[in-house]
């Protein structure tokens, strides 16, 4: 069953179109991962579809219902909309314990005691339990990264969007951070996710949908796409990636 | 020397009445300058464009003009408009205003120097923009300007000095008026220095120790 879809999904800056006429489908339990060259619109079609940044025009359904009509609950749509972003975006004034914790008390409205077995529980989940009193500043960058995902994670979401979550990290905590995120895959957590990194690509996506241009240039399993496709444009892209790795 | 010791015993109870009034009164519109700056301040990050013009319009006219105006507009001025107050509630109304507009000034720096990420991050969570602002903005704007606003309560203490100006009998005038009766200024004056050094002393103290209390790893103003 699709839990997004979007249809002719266009966005524009100052006139300038980043997104021209998207067309996505995620369904439950699935991951799809997000590439292109940079500046192709990979983050800003994230944004477009938590409505972080509201489409110019077209259509995203969520659930079957359609987010971009006026009066929406937005804030609703947000809580069941986990999102990672590159750079952590941890709240530095808290501990790793307490960022989880925060929108468990505040907006899933849970008790105290409630949220720090729920925290605790999904600090566990990905080796983070020790690193529970620690404030962002205090932790590596995979660390950073893995207490974000947490965060997201903890608040039950249906979908979780991943914004590049291993671009700013290197390769050995990068490394933490995809065996993190393949650990979700297995367990069948819905996911949209945004990299460059063809590694990550390929361990944790059911298919990968190549950006160029603000359009979709096509969509196919990791494998498919990444060494075998008609398409020189695609080929030229990804073989400059995989190289690089 | 001796005069002026003399004269001090003698005049105590007035004198202690003065530093009391002093106290009160720093008390008192530190307190509300410091609530008054945190609505200033997230006044400033209102939606609305009105409102942020407004709000800048206010700071602008209080951090840009003199105290003393802002004093006299309360005692001598109102009244012209029907409203007497008292020198004590004209001296916290026009000393809150004053103070509001400037440690609004301080959080607004301060906010500068925050990860616009994080932000971004508890919006995308679902957290309203006041939820943002109480959990998120405030805590951490606060303890970057630790400093500036510690600072600003000590500026206030020494400005207190002036409210006698609109007859409120704070200690300086408490002093003054006994030296105008042994003409001992210098040393009165002098002795009210080392007063308002000492009481500022203590402020520097409490104000290092809040830091020490509230630093966290990250965070440095």
């Amino acid at each position: 069953m699709p839990l997004i879809e979007c249809e002719n999904l266009v966005k524009q800056f100052d006139g300038k179109p980043v997104l021209r006429g998207i067309d996505l489908v995620l369904n439950e339990g699935q991951v799809k991962v997000i590439m292109g060259p940079s500046g192709c619109g990979k983050s800003t079609l994230l944004r477009c579809l938590n409505l972080l940044d509201p489409p110019t025009s077209g259509r995203i359904l969520f659930r079957g219902e359609d987010i971009t009509r006026p009066g929406v609950d937005v804030r609703r749509l947000r809580q069941s909309i986990g999102f990672v972003f590159q750079h952590f975006a941890l709240y530095r004034h808290l501990t790793v314990q307490e960022n989880v914790t925060l929108g468990l008390r505040k907006i899933r409205k849970m008790g105290s005691r409630m949220a720090r077995e729920k925290a605790v529980c999904e600090l566990e989940r990905v080796g983070m339990y020790e690193h529970r009193d620690k404030y962002p500043a205090q932790l590596s960058g995979g660390q950073k990264q893995r207490a974000a995902i947490v965060r997201a994670l903890a608040m039950d979401p249906a979908v979780l969007f991943l914004d590049e979550p291993t671009s700013s990290l290197d390769p050995e905590m990068s490394r933490e951070v995809v065996s993190v995120i393949n650990k979700l895959f297995l367990d069948n957590v819905t996911m949209f996710c945004v990299t460059h990194d063809a590694f990550l690509a390929k361990y944790i996506s059911d298919s990968v949908v190549f950006l160029d241009g603000g359009a979709v240039l096509a969509e196919d399993v990791a494998e498919r796409l990444f060494y075998d496709h008609p398409d020189p444009r695609i080929r030229q892209f990804f073989l400059g990636v995989i190289d690089m790795r | 020397m001796n005069v002026l010791i003399h004269d001090l015993i003698a005049y105590a109870p007035q004198i202690l009445a003065g530093l009391e009034n002093t106290l009160l009164l720093a008390a008192i519109v530190s307190l509300t300058g410091f609530c008054g700056g945190i609505v200033v301040f997230s006044l400033t990050l209102s939606r609305s464009r009105l409102c942020r013009s407004i709000t800048e319009g206010y700071i602008s006219f209080f951090i840009g003009t003199p105290l003393l105006v802002h004093l006299f507009l309360m005692y001598y001025g109102l009244p012209e408009l029907g409203l007497r107050i008292s020198p004590l509630a004209a001296a916290a109304v026009g000393f809150t205003l004053n103070i509001s507009a400037y440690n609004a000034r301080h959080l607004m720096t301060a906010y500068r120097g925050l990860d616009r990420m994080e932000l971004e991050a508890a919006r995308a969570a679902g957290f309203t923009e006041p939820e943002t602002f109480r959990l998120i903005v405030l805590p951490q704007a606060l303890r970057l300007a630790v400093p500036a606003l510690t600072n600003q309560a000590t500026q206030n203490l020494k400005d207190t000095s002036v409210a006698f100006l609109i007859q409120y009998k704070e200690f300086f005038s408490q002093v003054q008026e006994v030296a105008a009766t042994n003409f001992e200024f210098f040393r009165a004056y002098l002795f009210t220095g080392l007063v308002y050094l000492a009481l500022v002393a203590l402020i520097v103290v409490a104000a290092r120790r809040l830091e020490r209390r509230i630093a966290l790893p990250g965070f440095s103003a």
